[in-house]
């Protein structure tokens, strides 16, 4: 019986910790980005495989990203743009343990995208894309549990 | 373009003139190098892996702790402030007046990512140059932005913050390179 309750008590906490982007899953987000973000030439190819990912699941958001080069993911236009968007993360999932800080980049995220009218299923093709290019990136050092949890937070954030 | 000059120089030497004017030509051109055009457009390759590698401990540092990201990039603009009280009314938005405020503190990490992400960009002109043009155009129209204030930031970043916290400090490429990415973002805003 106490073997039971023992179990379920690990089994809950398990389950608890897996779904919630709490101080612990936050630090780990935030070392597993760090890597995965690197630097120079790695970084602009880090983008773009995030939105290759982004565009191969959703081939309409293109037009979206016509003013910044959205028809050739390789075109220095659309380079920077891209780099943009990963700062943006970048910023975000850094003060994932500064909560006001975080909550008022969240705002200014929003604000950016507020009257650009972006369809959910768009967030969740980046979702998505993420979730595929991040463990390319690491390897078996990805973390999926605590990235699904915050990341949800910080797209929840965006989309207010 | 100033460390470019190998070929030219062997150009002039077969030229066939006297040895003494060659030199003198030579030697001329690369002080008026110097001299005149304050180091602008010579961020060479070198000196853009100097800058990277040197920033990247930085930066990378930061990275581990989103409270020094935050100092540090307060510390930037707090400084500006100080020197150009005038500047205070660009940042009201953010909050200046409440530095502790989680406005300000995204305001100066959203900054320096800025930085972090024009100084990953160098070696990939076509795409800075687009990153250098959309911070332009963000910066343009702002009321009280003054070219002055980037040419002071980066005085003080360059003169004073870096090298403060960087073990390894190479003056002349930061110079180099800065001058052209602070002048890149300050391109739309008046003198």
């Amino acid at each position: 019986m106490k073997t039971a309750v023992v179990v379920l008590l690990v089994a809950m906490v398990a389950a608890v910790s897996a779904s919630e982007c709490d101080m612990l899953a936050r630090l780990n987000v935030k070392s597993q980005w760090m890597r995965a973000y690197s630097h120079g030439r790695d970084r602009e190819h880090f983008a773009e495989a995030i939105w290759r990912a982004v565009f191969a699941q959703v081939p309409e958001a293109r037009s979206l990203f016509e003013r910044v080069g959205g028809d050739d993911t390789s075109s220095a236009k659309f380079i920077g743009h891209a780099m943009r968007v990963l700062a943006g993360l970048d910023i975000s999932i850094n003060l994932l343990d500064q909560p006001d800080a975080l909550k008022a980049q969240l705002e200014h995220l929003h604000h950016q995208h507020d009257e650009r009218h972006i369809p959910a299923r768009y967030y969740q093709a980046l979702d998505r894309a993420l979730m595929h290019v991040l463990p390319a990136q690491l390897g078996r050092c990805f973390d999926k549990e605590p990235w699904k949890a915050c990341f949800h937070d910080i797209l929840d954030g965006i989309k207010g | 373009d100033c460390f470019r000059e190998p070929e030219h120089q062997r150009r002039l030497q077969s030229v066939g003139h006297p040895k003494m004017l060659r030199i003198l030509l030579v030697l001329g051109l690369a002080a008026f190098c110097v001299a005149k055009t304050p180091v602008s457009h010579c961020c060479s390759a070198e000196d853009r892996h100097i800058v990277q590698k040197q920033w990247h401990t930085l930066f990378d540092y930061m990275e581990h702790s989103s409270k020094l990201k935050i100092q540090f990039g307060e510390i930037l603009l707090l400084k500006l402030a100080e020197a150009k009280p005038e500047v205070k009314e660009a940042f009201k938005r953010v909050n200046i007046d409440h530095p502790e405020s989680g406005e300000f503190a995204s305001h100066s990490v959203r900054i320096l990512d800025a930085l972090d992400m024009v100084i990953n960009l160098l070696d990939h002109p076509e795409a800075l140059n687009e990153a250098l043009e959309h911070l332009a155009h963000q910066h343009h129209g702002r009321a009280g932005v003054k070219k002055e204030h980037f040419k002071l930031l980066g005085e003080q970043l360059i003169n004073e913050e870096l090298p403060r916290v960087l073990d390894e400090y190479d003056l002349m490429s930061w110079k180099a390179c800065m001058h052209g990415i602070l002048s890149g973002i300050a391109a739309d805003v008046p003198a």
